[in-house]
C-alpha cells in the first residue's frame, strides 16, 4: 500500500494538486487539509491532476466531493486530469463524469481555454 | 479432573509398603525430597507431589481463591489421597506443609494416620509471648522482596543448573522445577505461608506425630519445635544434628533414619 | 602475585618518565595481598561448612555496618540475609552449593547497614585434598545499580503488559459495540413475503470498522413489497451515522409515496441538505417496488442513484443486468438525476442487488478486478433455484476472493419461487 503525497503548485488558472499514492479510508483527510489549506480566488480553477494516483476507494471519491465544495464555496471550479481507467469507471458508476469536468492531463486543464467554462 | 496430571504425583518404592506421603513447602517442589526419598522407597511406598502453582503441577488448574488458605492446598492432599486409593497414611510434611497435613488429618482421619513434620512451623511471626521467628516487617520484607527480586529469583539459577553437563543426573527434571516458579503464584503460596496462623489447628491433632527440627534453624527457631511438641498430646520432638531449614537436603540420612525410626516404633 | 615490569629495557621516553612508572609500581607492590583483599571492591567471606563466618572482609564489614567481632565466630552467612534471602538460601542456594561444590551470581539482598542490599553472591566450597569439604568461600558483589536497573525493566514490563491487557478489553468492548451497531443497521431477518423468496448476505471486512452497506424489505401496502440496498461512501462510524439516516429516511419516504425516483429523491434532499456545510455524506443506493400480480408473476420498479446495476438471474438460467445508467450518487447536488427501470420477475426468476464490493473485489494472483463481466458468468453458471441458493453459491464466492475482499459487502436476492413439480405433472412423467 503507498502513501498518499500531495504536491501543490499555481498554474495561471488556479491551483493544481498532484496527487501520488492511495486515496483511502486512512489518507482521505490529508486530501481535505490540503484543499483546505489553498487560496482559490474567485473564478480560478482547481486542478487535481490524477495521474499518480495508485487507488480510490468511496473515502477517497468523498474527499474529492469535499474538494468540489470547497472550490466552489469560494467562487472557483475543479476538474480532475488524467483521471486513471479505474478511477475514471467509478466516477462513471456512482454518475460523477456529470459532476466533474474531466481532462486528459493536467496542461489540458490549466490552458486558459478549457478553465473559462 | 485428573489429579494425579494436577498435582504431578509419582509414586515409587514398594508397592506394598506402607505408604509414605511427602510435601514440599513453599519454594520448592517435589525435588525437596530427592534426597530422602530413594532410601525411603526400600520400605515404603513413597507417594510425591507438588502443589498447584509449584514445581510441575498443571498451572492451568491454578484457582488463586483456593489456594489462598492451606485448606485449599489440604484439598489438594485429600484429593490425591482419594484418586491413589489411600490408606493408613504418613503424612510427611515440610514447613508450612506440616500444617497443610494437620488440617488434612482433621478432614480425613481414617486415610491419615500419621504425622512427620519437618521443621514445621504454625505461626511465622512473633505474637504476644509466642516466638515465630519473624517481625511482621520481616514478613512484609520477604513478600515484598518476591515482588521485586524475581528476575534474580528466576533468571540466575537457570544457566547454574544448565551448566551442570557432568551430572546428567541433575539435568533438565532439575532445571524445570527449579525455574518453574510462576511469579503470580508463588507470590499467593507465600502470603498464605507466612501470614497463616494455624496454632489453633496444632489442637486438633490427635494422630501419633513425630516433630523433626534442626539444631540451626534459619527459618523456624528452636522455641516453635518446642512450642509443637508442647501443643500436641504424645508427640514427640527429635532435634537434628543439622543447620538450615531443609535437613531432608542438608542431612538426608539422619532425616530418613528418624522417620524409619518413628515408623518402626509406632508399628 | 603482582606482574613486575622488566626494567632492562627503559622506555624511550627518558629517564623521568622512567622514574614516575616505577614509583606507581612500587606502590602497587604495596598493595599486599591482606590489603587487597580487606579493601577490594566487593565482599569477601569464608564459612564453616554449616555456615559459621570464620573470615570475612572489611568491605563487606562496612556495607554491613559490623564490627568484626561480632560476626566472626558468632554469625551465620543466613544471618546476613533478610527473610526472603535466608528463604532462597535455603531452598535454592544451599542445596545447588551442596550438589555442584559452587554456584555463581545468584540474586540475593544482605541487610546493609542502611537497609536492604541487593547483591549478586558467588560460593564455592573448598575440599581437603581427599575431597572432604572444609569451608565455603563466598563473593558478594553491591548489585544496587542492577538491581534498580531490573526493577525499571519489571515495572516497564508490568506497565507494558497492563497496557496491553488494557488495551486489548478496550479492543473487544469496541468490536463488541460495533458488531451490535452493525446489526441495528440491517434488519434483524427479513420478513416472509407471500409469493416471495428472499436472500441476503453481509460480509464484514473489518470487526475494528463498521461498514456503510445496507439493506432492507418491507411492505408497503396492500400487495406490494418494498426493497433497497445501498453503500455509504466512507467507513467508520461517521458512515454508520449516514447509514442509519438512509436506512430511516428511504422507509419514511417509502410510505409516503413508493415511486423510486421519488424516494431517492427525497433521501437525495435529506442527505445533502443534512451535510451541506462541512464534509458532505454521500451514498449510492437502488430501491424499489415488488408488486405480485395474480397470475403468479411479480411487476418490478427500480431506480437507481449512482448504484451498481442490479442482476437478474432467469429460470431459464441466462443471467443479465437491469441497467439504470445516468443516476447519480445520492447527496452530491441540490437536484440530481435518478433513472428507473421496470421489468417483469417471472417464476424462477431471482433479482439480485449487491454493493460494489463483490465486483471490485481482485482476484487472482494479478489481482486483477473482479468485474460486472464475471458476476453475470457466475450467476448464469448457477442453477436458477432461487434466492437463497444464489445466495449461498455467491457467499461463498466471496469467502474464496480471501483477502481479495477488503470491503464490507451486501448482498439481497429476491425472487418468485419457480412451481414445484406438482403430483400431476409427476404423473405425467
Amino acid at each position: 500500500m503507498s502513501a498518499l503525497t500531495i504536491t501543490a503548485r499555481d498554474a495561471d488558472t488556479g491551483p493544481v494538486l498532484e496527487i501520488t499514492g492511495d486515496l483511502d479510508y486512512e489518507t482521505a483527510p490529508e486530501l481535505r487539509k490540503a484543499v483546505d489549506g489553498l487560496t482559490v480566488a474567485a473564478g480560478q480553477l482547481l486542478v487535481l491532476d490524477l495521474a499518480h494516483l495508485d487507488f480510490c476507494d468511496s473515502s477517497g471519491i468523498s474527499a474529492l466531493l469535499s474538494a468540489r465544495s470547497l472550490a466552489i464555496e469560494r467562487g472557483g471550479h475543479i476538474a480532475l486530469a488524467a483521471v486513471p481507467a479505474n478511477t475514471a469507471r467509478i466516477l462513471r458508476i456512482v454518475g460523477l463524469d456529470q459532476v466533474f469536468a474531466l481532462h486528459q492531463d493536467a496542461a489540458t486543464a490549466t490552458t486558459r481555454s478549457s478553465a473559462a467554462h | 479432573m485428573d489429579v494425579r496430571r494436577r498435582n504431578n504425583v509419582t509414586v515409587t518404592g514398594r508397592a506394598d509398603g506402607p505408604v509414605l506421603l511427602l510435601a514440599h513447602g513453599f519454594g520448592c517442589d517435589q525435588n525437596m525430597w530427592r534426597l530422602v526419598a530413594p532410601a525411603l522407597a526400600e520400605h515404603y511406598q513413597v507417594v510425591l507431589f507438588d502443589y498447584v502453582g509449584s514445581g510441575r503441577a498443571d498451572p492451568s488448574t491454578w484457582d488463586e481463591r483456593r489456594y489462598s488458605s492451606l485448606e485449599g492446598y489440604a484439598l489438594d492432599v485429600m484429593e490425591i489421597c482419594e484418586e491413589l486409593g489411600l490408606r493408613d497414611v504418613t503424612f510427611v510434611g515440610h514447613s508450612v506443609s506440616a500444617m497443610v497435613g494437620v488440617l488434612a488429618a482433621a478432614k480425613a482421619p481414617r486415610r491419615i494416620s500419621r504425622l512427620v513434620m519437618v521443621a514445621p512451623s504454625p505461626r511465622y511471626i512473633d505474637d504476644d509471648g509466642y516466638r515465630g521467628g519473624f517481625s511482621a516487617e520481616d514478613i512484609d520484607e520477604l513478600l515484598e522482596s518476591l515482588e521485586s527480586n524475581y528476575l534474580g529469583w528466576s533468571a540466575a539459577m537457570a544457566p547454574v543448573i544448565m551448566g551442570n553437563a557432568d551430572r546428567p543426573e541433575l539435568g533438565q527434571e532439575l532445571t524445570a522445577s527449579f525455574c518453574a516458579t510462576d511469579l503470580d503464584m508463588a507470590r499467593v503460596f507465600a502470603r498464605t505461608t507466612f501470614l497463616s496462623d494455624s496454632r489453633k489447628d496444632l489442637e486438633t491433632v490427635t494422630v501419633p506425630t513425630l516433630i523433626l527440627e534442626c539444631r540451626q534453624d534459619v527459618i523456624a527457631p528452636r522455641e516453635v519445635g518446642a512450642y509443637v511438641r508442647d501443643v500436641i498430646p504424645g508427640s514427640r520432638l527429635v532435634t537434628l544434628e543439622a543447620t538450615g531449614h531443609c535437613p531432608q537436603l542438608s542431612a538426608p540420612q539422619a532425616t530418613t533414619g528418624a522417620i524409619t525410626d518413628f515408623l518402626a516404633a509406632a508399628r | 602475585m603482582m606482574c613486575r615490569i622488566d626494567q632492562s629495557e627503559p622506555e624511550p621516553g627518558g629517564k623521568q618518565d622512567a622514574d614516575a612508572t616505577d614509583a606507581v609500581f612500587t606502590s602497587l607492590l604495596e598493595d599486599s595481598a591482606e590489603e587487597l583483599y580487606e579493601q577490594a571492591p566487593c565482599g569477601y567471606l569464608s564459612t564453616l561448612m554449616d555456615g559459621t563466618i570464620a573470615k570475612i572482609n572489611t568491605t563487606l564489614l562496612d556495607w554491613l555496618g559490623l564490627a568484626r567481632s561480632e560476626v566472626v565466630g558468632r554469625m551465620r552467612f543466613t544471618d546476613l540475609l533478610t527473610v526472603g534471602g535466608k528463604l532462597y538460601h535455603e531452598t535454592h542456594f544451599a542445596p545447588l552449593l551442596q550438589m555442584k561444590g559452587e554456584i555463581s551470581g545468584i540474586a540475593l539482598d544482605i541487610k546493609a547497614a542502611g537497609g536492604r542490599m541487593p547483591a549478586l553472591v558467588t560460593s564455592k566450597v573448598k575440599t581437603s585434598e581427599d575431597g572432604e569439604p572444609l569451608l565455603i568461600r563466598t563473593t558478594v558483589f553491591d548489585a544496587r545499580d542492577r538491581r534498580a536497573y531490573e526493577a525499571e525493566l519489571l515495572r516497564g514490563r508490568r506497565a507494558a503488559e497492563e497496557a496491553r491487557r488494557q488495551s486489548e478489553a478496550d479492543r473487544v468492548r469496541l468490536q463488541e459495540a460495533l458488531a451490535v451497531l452493525q446489526q441495528s443497521l440491517l434488519p434483524a431477518e427479513l420478513p416472509v413475503v407471500p409469493g416471495l423468496e428472499a436472500g441476503s448476505y453481509y460480509h464484514t471486512a473489518s470487526p475494528d470498522l463498521l461498514g456503510g452497506d445496507f439493506y432492507d424489505l418491507f411492505p408497503l401496502d396492500t400487495g406490494r413489497w418494498a426493497f433497497f440496498l445501498g453503500d455509504v461512501c466512507g467507513k467508520g462510524p461517521q458512515a454508520a451515522a449516514v447509514t442509519s439516516l438512509a436506512r430511516y429516511t428511504l422507509r419514511a419516504a417509502a410510505l409516503h409515496d413508493a415511486d423510486p425516483v421519488t424516494v431517492l429523491t427525497t433521501l437525495n434532499t435529506v442527505l445533502h441538505e443534512r451535510y451541506a456545510s462541512g464534509d458532505g455524506r454521500y451514498c449510492t443506493a437502488i430501491f424499489g417496488i415488488l408488486h405480485p400480480a395474480d397470475d403468479g408473476h411479480v411487476d418490478l420498479h427500480l431506480a437507481s442513484g449512482g448504484h451498481p446495476s442490479a442482476l437478474i438471474q432467469r429460470a431459464d438460467g441466462s443471467a443479465g443486468y437491469l441497467p439504470t445508467p445516468g443516476g447519480l450518487l445520492i447527496g452530491v447536488l441540490p437536484r440530481a438525476p435518478f433513472t428507473a427501470a421496470r421489468t417483469r420477475l417471472l417464476p424462477g426468476d431471482t433479482l439480485l442487488l449487491y454493493t460494489d464490493g463483490l465486483t471490485e473485489a481482485r482476484t487472482g494472483p494479478d489481482r486483477a478486478l473482479y468485474g460486472e463481466d464475471a458476476l453475470r458468468a457466475f450467476t448464469a453458471t448457477q442453477p436458477p433455484t432461487g434466492p437463497k441458493d444464489l445466495i449461498t453459491a455467491l457467499s461463498g464466492l466471496l469467502t474464496s476472493f480471501g483477502n481479495g475482499l477488503d470491503d464490507d459487502t451486501a448482498l439481497l436476492a429476491l425472487g418468485v419461487p419457480a412451481p414445484s413439480p406438482t403430483p400431476a405433472s409427476a404423473d405425467l412423467t
